[in-house]
């Protein structure tokens, strides 16, 4: 980097480090302040002090740590299907197929409508597509309207999310695979290497980058999500969908405890860093070098 | 050093531009915000300002009226008024996000007086608005004496039933509504409609054990702290029979959203729908060939309608001097002119809870509020006493889950609406 190019980078920079500041840091920082009191949330009624008791809390607080299950089950099952249906997306369409790049573009698609209004959308399909679909077939075994049911909710939230972000790490491994120089596979080839096996032991270490890339995404967008959340199932039927953000949501609008909601957040803050940082580390040491 | 010295100056630069650009923006609204100027040319004799109001209010029902009413104000006088949309049940979140960021609107609805305590550093005082004195006695909002709120008008709900499949003798108690049930599940007819929305999945339905109470605050009171539950009182128990009965009698609600409701009622699918007087509004744009009535909720031999206020317009007292005039303006001219009261009977379809509105010809389901209301006939609204969110957040996923498990009893949702009770209040 040239020296004089530095008043150029901070020029771009610094709006970002000042709206980052003011939306992220400072609120933040506010936030944990407010854990320590019990507040409701209107300016003129008082905020009393209590300590590390909201904290203390949350271990009592069932429907927290209910939400906290149901989010750790959403997320494996999420982070699995989003990734093998991206990576799967990916090798197919790099592969030869007459369709290749239409099918790139359907599938990256659903990752621009918002989470809001494909929960509407999805909402519809399992109400009255699933449904229809199941009287006529006969198969209401597996066509039924699954938001309505406390099992079934959560998986219709995991296909839903699957479907709007398997387009998205499907890009990323589309990079990885087009960064893997072709002579590596074609030597494999020459060796005989099957396409399983070139798959197994060239493609998959190669792409640890693109691995690490994609888990960290889904990972961290599962833990937090809320817009699918919130118009797909509202959490219902009976709070079974629930998850971490919707539940502190909850407890800060719909209750108005501040203060608890607030530990709540502060606890899901580290959680998220915790988890995420630590799946970074591990892929990251598995990276290979070319 | 002259490396640091550019960037020092660029940073300055920047800060500075930001500076600017945030200020230009407060000024604008500063500048626009009090500013009165009397334009000529219109033949109102009254001043007129680009002075902006806004209303945020709950009733998803009447948002395009309200839109219009804003509409003919505005070309009336001048002022403009806004209409922030809602889906009604989040609202109060809502507004309370916008209070505290100093965003709220000068006109809001509240549904009761827990609402306007918790609100009560932004409640402005209306005593002595002139429109305040055509309040029907009773009916308005009222914080230690002082008048905070303006009803919309009184509402009523019960058994809304289509006349032809329905006589009222048919669900006098429990034992025949019990048969009237079992004889439209055999008919394959729906003999109550819920909806899976919140309050008119259980919301409103459960208000009647409260409200047959002798003293329905001191009730709640004592449930609060724990001298009663639900679960020993038999206004409770014979509700928990009746919820069992509609569960087995009746379509999911879960799967049915208000519109649904209101079109299987109009199409004769549904022989009864649990609604309140409001629901002829959406009714009326059906074609339907039966006429309609409202029943009271039989729970116990009740036969007394559920009539109260069920929101109040109140002005936001923390603006600035011009916008609660503005807002005040608003709420006069809708409360004393002749558009505003047409508006209110006729296009919001309110029972009107000022004495200066001639009621006229109102729909039958509020002509039957009317009636009740008028021979004394009425069970006040328990919910006006409920925790705040109450519905929304306890009751509603007991709810669900009452109607999801096929084998749970009415009595186990009696346990389940204790346990929310309990959760609210803690």
């Amino acid at each position: 980097m040239k020296k004089g190019n530095t008043g150029w980078y901070l020029l771009f920079t610094a709006p970002l480090l000042v709206i980052f500041t003011t939306v992220v840091i400072i609120p933040f920082i506010i936030g944990i302040y407010y854990s320590f009191f019990e507040w409701d949330g209107i300016a003129a009624n008082p905020k009393v002090f209590v300590g590390v008791d909201n904290f203390l809390r949350l271990f009592d607080d069932a429907r927290f740590l209910k939400s906290t299950w149901i989010t750790t089950l959403f997320t494996i099952l999420a982070v699995i299907s989003v990734n093998i249906v991206g990576l799967t997306a990916a090798v197919l369409v790099t592969s030869k197929l007459r369709i290749a790049n239409a099918a790139r573009t359907m599938i990256f698609m659903p990752y621009l409508i918002g989470g809001l209004i494909l929960g509407y959308i999805w909402q519809f399909i399992f109400l009255d597509v699933f449904t229809l679909i199941g009287s006529i077939t006969g198969l209401d075994g597996l066509f039924f309207n699954w938001l309505m049911d406390m099992d079934y909710a959560l998986y219709a939230m995991v296909f839903v999310f699957t479907w709007q972000m398997a387009g998205y790490v499907m890009i990323i491994y589309i990079a990885g695979i087009q960064g893997i120089p072709n002579d590596v596979i074609e030597a494999a080839k020459i060796d005989g290497a099957t396409g399983w096996q070139r798959f197994k032991k060239i493609t998959v270490p190669l792409l640890m980058p693109a691995f690490t890339i994609s888990l960290f995404l889904t990972l961290s967008s599962a833990f937090k999500i809320y817009d699918v959340n919130l118009s797909l199932t509202g959490g219902g039927p009976a709070n079974s969908t629930e998850m971490f953000a919707m539940n502190i949501y909850n407890e800060i609008f719909g209750y108005g405890n501040y203060g608890f909601g607030q530990a709540k957040a502060i606890i899901f803050f580290f959680v998220v860093a915790a988890i995420t940082l630590t799946q970074v580390y591990i892929t990251k040491k598995r990276e290979v070098e070319m | 050093m002259k490396l640091q010295k550019r960037t020092f100056g660029s940073l300055l630069l920047i800060a500075l531009l930001l500076l600017l650009a945030a200020c230009g923006g407060g000024t604008k609204d500063e500048g626009t915000a009090p500013v009165k100027e009397s334009t000529g040319g219109t033949d109102k004799p009254e001043e007129v300002t680009d002075q902006k109001i806004t209303i945020f209010q709950s009733k998803v029902e009447i948002s395009d009226q309200l839109e219009a009413l804003a509409k003919e104000y505005t070309a009336e006088t001048g002022v403009e008024v806004e209409v922030w949309g809602t889906t009604g049940d989040d609202y109060f979140q809502q507004l309370q996000i916008r209070l505290n960021s100093n965003q709220g609107p000068s006109i809001f609805s509240l549904q009761h007086v827990l609402e306007a305590e918790k609100l009560k550093s932004y409640v402005y005082d209306l005593s002595s608005e002139e429109y305040v004195s055509y309040i029907a006695p009773g009916m308005e909002l009222k914080i230690d004496d002082k008048i905070v709120g303006v009803p919309y008008g009184v509402e009523g709900f019960g058994l809304v039933y289509n006349k032809d499949l329905v006589k009222p003798e048919d669900v006098a108690d429990y034992a025949s509504f019990v048969k009237t049930m079992e004889k439209f599940n055999a008919e394959g007819i729906n003999g109550l409609g819920l909806a899976k929305d919140a309050y008119f999945l259980i919301g409103h339905i459960s208000n009647y054990p409260f409200s047959i109470q002798p003293d329905h605050y001191a009730f709640i009171d004592k449930l609060t702290s724990g001298e009663v539950t639900m679960a020993d009182t038999k206004e409770f128990q014979e509700f928990g029979d009746f919820m069992e009965t509609i569960k087995n009698n009746t379509p999911s609600p879960l799967d049915v959203t208000y519109d649904k409701e209101i079109g299987d009622f109009a199409a004769g699918k549904s022989a009864m729908i649990h609604q309140g007087n409001w629901a002829y509004g959406m009714l009326s744009e059906f074609d339907f060939d039966f006429e309609v009535g409202m029943l009271p909720f039989p729970l116990l031999g009740n036969d007394k309608m559920a009539v109260g206020v069920g929101n109040n317009w109140a002005i936001n007292g923390t603006k600035d001097e011009a916008e609660v005039k503005a807002a005040n303006d608003f709420l006069n001219w809708m409360s004393t002119s002749e558009i505003g009261h047409r508006y209110i009977v006729e296009e919001f379809g309110f029972v009107p809870a000022l004495t200066n509105i001639d009621a006229g010809d109102l729909d039958p389901l509020s002509q039957d509020v009317l009636d009740a209301s008028n021979k004394g006939q009425t069970i006040p609204w328990a919910q006006n006493y409920f925790p705040a969110n109450i519905v929304p957040n306890d009751f509603t996923p007991a709810a669900q889950e009452f109607f999801l498990s096929k084998d749970m009893t009415g009595k186990e949702l009696i346990d389940k609406l204790d346990d929310a009770w309990k959760n609210a209040v803690k």
